[in-house]
């Protein structure tokens, strides 16, 4: 139905070519057909509609010149300026475009560069618009899509007016220093800089004569970037073991920073960066003005928390050179770039995969090396070109996301799923990169922050259950011999615990070396774990039955009252300090024991036996411990469902978050500290922690909307006192995680386990896991006071309270 | 505020797909647990919080969908598909989150990956009613099932009814 692009262009121009020259031949073949259907009238698509169909794949074929689609388009645009729909629908498309395909904004900017030399008024207008989605956005402190309008214009910077961008520039580093002078621990005048550095590159490359003023810009960004932030620590990912880190950390700005400083002594060639746009010899270049852009005052932080921002690879700096090295530029712009596309357009990660695989051809021809080229071949490239590898820089992009502190835009599932694309779009390419960077973050466990190491196992074992499990374990079996509490063998051990939870046990062990197999306990094989009240040795073995029996039947209360009373009596007899323990045992064992079969079993179960269950908490703190204890203990083989089950108490309140904490770190959990090593056991903490910072969140976030006038007083007045009382929860739970390790830590107890078998060198990791704990709860206190802000009452921190999300 | 985005320039991954249209039920020859759509559906699926989940295996657990599907949001409710006569799991479930957006997160990032290695599918639904677990086959699994002329191990070898062979598929 369509015409091809070729034909319609030609018209467009107005060069009328026979295009509809076999007119005769159809009207002969009309004689031989009886049951023709009537054919439809020939469409002739309009031409906004041929423009957007064009621009959108802009630069994405490699057999099309991008220069000449940009030039086609430009023309188009300007000759066809007058026509409703390209002014309107298609200009829309465009604004759109330039939003959610960052890969492609120097691309449409040379269009319009294109378009500006035939048609002046016509740019104009594209301008027009683009200015006042700028300004929007920087009002709405969309810091992201502000700096997509701004790189536009960066792109356009040869035909404005004087100096164009740089007077932005100029005002965003005012008030960056504004904001920087008024609090330390600002993170907003960070975002602004860091801003006002990615764009000089596209501002210097599309015009001349700036330079200097660009060399003046960054001697006053420099205290700025430069300058330490009280809370990088926090987003440092590789903060080391406590005494040795052989990572430096380094800020995204601070390496901006010295990678243009670097860049001006090699003439500011930013080789990267593809020109688009050459200029024909008869074009008179038609200045255009930048719209007016004014930073508001005070600024709008904007919808997201900021914080600064760490710089994060798997392959820089290595022997090989797969990747930018970080002092150059190259290395900030690209990541820049594909961070950007991957988070802005998590709906469709298809596409996303796509830009990914194609990142060559948005970037200046010869920046890579080419695709798929094999790792060991990069050696061989000759002086003077490019050896890195598209595949190393889109997966290092990823994997940024994925290890960013305090968290990424997105959920962490979507990163997984970009990864699990791209190895599908491009096994042969991508399974390399990928196996070097988990060769890397294997090999540097110990210096990578905990809750990313968690992250890590997670997506690992998710990434290979979309691929047949398959994995070289034979390179780590020198690592099986290692105790349990060393941080490589914790890693085998639960990324095996979590392929087991996507998958099964004998699946599993059948993807395993059989060095292997000893890591997986035969009582793994079991769906359905033992009830230890079957065994006639067991305390209690008789009423334990009793009490499951009674449960099956659904026999009233006061009848299992007798075997618990029973168990009361023989506990107090043998000195049992709080029978209720025992009995609890009992009975929450049996809960597990006949609802083993399905999740929605033991929940329909717990469900029914609530009363009691919330009556048991309600009585004894120690009794209530113990309901988490029979949980874990009944799963030992499957700490997975013992975590989703905890999970569940905890929404029906039968067990708190207090004594999850008090469960999982408490003096009789944690003794000698071997546990920290256990993953699941991180697991149940965090979780719990989430619901508690939640919830806080929630109440935030009525509490504002309730400022706004949907609650009155009364109710304001309300929820803030729930507030200040669930705030000091929080703060009180996070503390006494980091107290409860903090002992270890510091080697209190350090004896305890030389005296054991483990040895000093047991001892030393112990410490080390416990400081590991310490760092990330006591990050994760720092963030919820951040962004929750000093007490969200306060009039003044009001913009910092609509930042939660 | 922000301008509103009147369309993508890329499709989006969590529409619903056209199998929960209106427009699906005039179709002849489509059958399944699905059906029976309230005329309100658009307005249902715009704040929806369940998801149906499609291609499962048989054998796959409970435990195994909630260890991913968590990965989107706490699970609120999982419901499995069940064979209408001998109560087993055939191969669907049906997942509620406690807020459409993570159901819609779920549709863009976990729609379309593998769990237990296969590919599974997701759609937003506009709620599970009783009922509405159990397979609409004639033989009481999914309809799908019955008329699948390839073997495939992981939802009971080859269709129900194509090995009786008495239809051709669809």
């Amino acid at each position: 139905m369509e015409n091809g692009a070729n034909g319609d262009r030609k018209r467009h121009n107005g060069n009328n070519g026979n295009y509809n020259n076999n007119s005769r031949k159809r009207r002969y073949r009309d004689d031989d057909e009886v049951e023709r259907t009537p054919q439809r009238r020939r469409y002739e698509e309009p031409i906004a509609s041929q423009l957007r169909r064009q621009l959108l794949v802009i630069a994405e074929k490699p057999a099309r010149s991008a220069e000449d689609e940009a030039r086609g388009i430009g023309r188009d645009i300007a000759n066809n300026f007058d026509d409703d729909q390209v002014r309107g629908g298609f200009l829309d498309d465009m604004m759109a475009l330039l939003v959610e395909q960052p890969v492609k904004i120097p691309f449409i900017a040379a269009a319009v560069r294109y378009t500006n030399d035939l048609n002046s008024e016509a740019a104009k207008e594209i301008i027009a618009r683009a200015g006042r989605l700028m300004q929007e956005y920087l009002d709405a402190g969309e810091w992201r899509e502000f700096k997509f309008f701004l790189r536009f214009f960066a792109c356009l910077q040869g035909i404005l007016e004087g100096d164009g961008v740089f007077s932005v520039f100029d005002q965003l580093f005012d008030t960056a220093a504004d904001l920087q002078a008024a609090s330390q621990e600002d993170a907003v005048g960070l975002e602004l800089v860091k801003i006002i550095l990615v764009t000089i590159p596209y501002a210097l490359t599309s015009s001349s004569g700036l330079e200097q003023k660009a060399l003046d810009l960054l001697e006053n960004t420099d205290i700025i970037a430069s300058a330490s932030h009280p809370l990088e620590n926090l987003a440092n990912p590789f903060p080391g073991n406590g005494d040795e880190n052989i990572f430096e950390y380094q800020s995204i700005i601070g390496l901006l920073q010295k990678q243009l400083v670097r860049e001006s002594t090699l003439g500011w060639s930013f080789a990267c960066i593809p020109r688009i746009y050459n200029k024909s010899d008869d074009a008179v270049v038609n200045k255009q003005t930048l719209p007016t852009v004014t930073v508001p005052s005070p600024v709008n932080p904007g919808p997201k928390p900021v914080f600064p921002e760490a710089f994060c690879s798997l392959y820089a700096d290595l022997s090989v050179e797969s990747v930018p090295t970080t002092e150059n530029i190259a290395c900030s712009l690209i990541r820049d770039v594909i961070v950007d596309q991957i988070n802005v357009m998590d709906f469709n990660r298809i596409a996303v995969t796509k830009f990914l695989i194609d990142l060559d051809l948005y970037w200046a021809p010869g920046t890579f090396v080419g695709r798929s080229v094999p790792f060991d071949k990069i050696k061989d490239v000759e002086e003077g070109r490019s050896p890195w590898k598209p595949e190393d820089c889109a997966i290092d992009a990823v994997f940024s996301q994925l290890l960013l502190l305090p968290a990424p835009e997105h959920k962490l599932v979507y990163y997984h799923s970009v990864v699990i694309e791209a190895c599908r779009f491009s096994p042969g390419a991508i399974a390399p990169s990928l196996g070097r960077a988990i060769r890397y973050v294997f090999k540097n466990l110990e210096y990578l922050d905990m809750e990313l190491a968690y992250r890590f196992l997670d997506w690992f074992a998710h990434h290979i259950s979309n691929y047949d499990f398959r994995w070289k374990w034979s390179e780590w079996s020198e690592e099986v011999g290692r105790p349990n509490v060393h941080p490589k063998k914790a890693f085998i051990l639960s990324s095996i615990d979590k392929e087991i939870r996507l998958s099964f046990t004998k699946r599993i062990r059948e993807s395993l070396p059989a060095e292997y197999h000893s890591l997986i306990p035969d009582g793994k094989e079991k769906d359905i774990p033992d009830f230890k009240y079957n065994v006639e040795t067991t305390p209690y073995a008789a009423e334990g039955r009793q009490i499951l029996a009674l449960l099956r039947s659904r026999a009233a209360d006061t009848e299992l009252q007798v075997p618990i009373d029973a168990i009361h009596s023989q506990a107090l007899a043998h000195g049992v300090l709080d029978p209720l323990v025992s009995s609890t045992d009992a009975y929450m064992t049996a809960i597990c024991f006949i609802g083993s079969k399905s999740l929605s079993h033991v929940l329909s179960n717990i469900e029914r036996c609530k009363e009691r269950l919330l009556a048991i908490g309600a009585q004894s703190d120690a009794a209530r411990r113990q309901i988490i204890q029979s949980v874990v203990s009944y799963w030992a083989y499957h700490p997975g469902t013992a975590v989703n089950i905890v999970d569940k108490l905890l929404n029906y309140t039968i067990v708190t978050p207090e004594s999850v904490v008090q469960w999982a770190l408490g003096p009789d959990a944690l003794r000698d500290g071997r546990v920290l090593a256990e993953w699941w056991r991180y697991e149940m903490v965090s979780v719990t922690m989430f619901k508690v910072t939640n919830r806080v969140r929630q109440i935030v976030k009525a509490r504002v909307a309730g400022a706004r006038g949907a609650l009155g007083a009364n109710e304001v007045q309300l929820l803030d006192d729930t507030l200040e009382k669930e705030r000091v929860g929080e703060r009180a739970l996070f503390g006494s995680i980091v107290e409860a390790v903090s002992g270890l830590a510091n080697g209190a107890t350090e004896g305890a386990i030389i005296e054991g078998e483990g040895g000093e060198e047991e001892g030393n990791l112990v410490r080390t896991w416990a400081g590991r704990w310490a760092r990330v709860f006591g990050r994760k206190m720092a963030v919820e006071e951040a962004i929750v802000g000093e007490a969200a009452g306060v009039e003044e921190n009001k913009v910092d309270v609509e930042n939660v999300e | 505020m922000p301008p509103l985005r009147t369309r993508s320039t890329v499709d989006r991954l969590d529409k619903p797909s056209s199998y929960a249209s209106k427009n699906r039920k005039r179709k002849r020859g489509r059958n399944d647990e699905r059906e029976q759509r309230s005329p309100d559906l658009d307005d249902k699926l715009r704040e929806a919080t369940t998801l149906y989940v499609g291609n499962l295996s048989f054998y796959t657990t409970e435990e195994q969908i909630h260890e991913l599907f968590s990965k989107c949001g706490e699970i609120k409710r999982l419901v499995m598909g069940l064979d209408r006569f001998q109560k087993t799991p055939c191969g669907f479930c049906f997942v509620e989150y406690y807020t459409h957006q993570d159901a819609l997160d779920c549709m863009k990032y976990v729609g379309g990956t593998k769990l237990d290695e296969r590919q599974i599918r997701t759609d937003l639904d506009e709620g599970f009613v009783e009922g509405r677990q159990y397979g609409r086959g004639k033989s009481g699994g999914q309809v799908r099932d019955e008329y699948r002329d390839e073997y495939d191990p992981g939802r009971g070898g080859f269709g129900r009814a194509y090995s009786e062979g008495d239809e051709k598929g669809r």
